[in-house]
């Protein structure tokens, strides 16, 4: 039935926003985890994208996470000498996370999510409504 | 007697279905709300559908042929903005469409309901 694939893709929404916030968790809980050796590189933040997939049993694009990749950028350095992972120079490289943009990502990704919720609870009223038809 | 031979029940029979259509793509643009390049998609106005039977190519760029009449599946025209990925899809926008189709499938359940109710009392039921 055709109204009960909005159902499918609706929840595949959810999931991936679900996922989204998953990693955006730990991009938060890793913002200040260094490297334990001298020079050693510190929690490197990771991003999600997402991209359309055809789902084989149901024959509905469906959405889904195309990757988990790393943030490329550079390294913050914080003077910190007596850290046990601060270079020859007393240098510590720290997380490229920025709890800015990390917190607006969250913010983002509630919002689709609460979408996906709102377009689910319409489908249900019409499968509701059509049902009701036997009343 | 055949319920569908009734014009009526012929015509909601029609706009269900364009109703489910329309609401499973515009599910999919919301899914698709942060997929990079998505372009929402969109079904023709039922008027402009009921014209006519069956699904027709759409143009979505000014350089195609026209076809003959009409349309079915369509990428959205006017595009509200495009975020640095390509993604084209304005979730306010969508969400009041899935108002519009709901509101649409809430006439016309309540509608055939009425209609039911008449054909019950004739029958004298």
């Amino acid at each position: 039935m055709d109204i009960t694939r909005a159902l499918d893709i609706s929840a595949a929404g959810m999931t991936v926003q679900t996922s989204r916030l998953r990693v955006i968790a730990e991009n938060l809980a890793n913002q200040d985890t260094t490297g334990s050796t001298p020079g050693a590189a510190p929690y490197r933040r990771k991003t999600v994208t997402f991209a359309n997939h055809m789902d084989q049993t149901t024959g509905v694009d469906l959405v889904e996470v195309a990757r988990v990749s790393h943030d490329q950028s550079e390294f913050p350095l914080k003077y910190d000498p007596s850290h046990p992972a601060a270079d020859a120079r007393g240098y510590v490289r720290t997380p490229n996370v920025n709890s800015f943009i990390e917190v607006m990502d969250m913010r983002e990704a509630e919002r689709s999510y609460n979408a996906n919720l709102t377009v689910m609870q319409s489908t249900r009223g019409m499968l509701q409504r059509t049902i009701d038809y036997l009343k | 007697m055949d319920l569908s031979d009734v014009p009526l029940f012929a015509l909601a029979d029609r706009r269900l279905a364009w109703v489910s259509a329309r609401q499973t793509l515009l599910a999919e643009n919301v899914a698709n709300a942060d997929t990079p390049h998505w372009q929402s998609r969109d079904l023709k106005p039922f008027a402009a559908s009921l014209a006519q039977a069956g699904v027709e190519m759409v143009r979505t760029d000014p350089a195609h042929l026209a076809p003959a009449s009409g349309g079915g599946l369509g990428t959205q025209q006017g595009i509200f903005e495009r975020a640095p990925d390509g993604n084209a899809v304005s979730l306010d926008k969508e969400l009041v469409k899935i108002a519009d189709t709901d509101g649409v499938h809430e006439l016309v359940t309540n509608l055939t309901k009425k209609y039911l109710g008449l054909v019950r009392t004739t029958i004298g039921r």
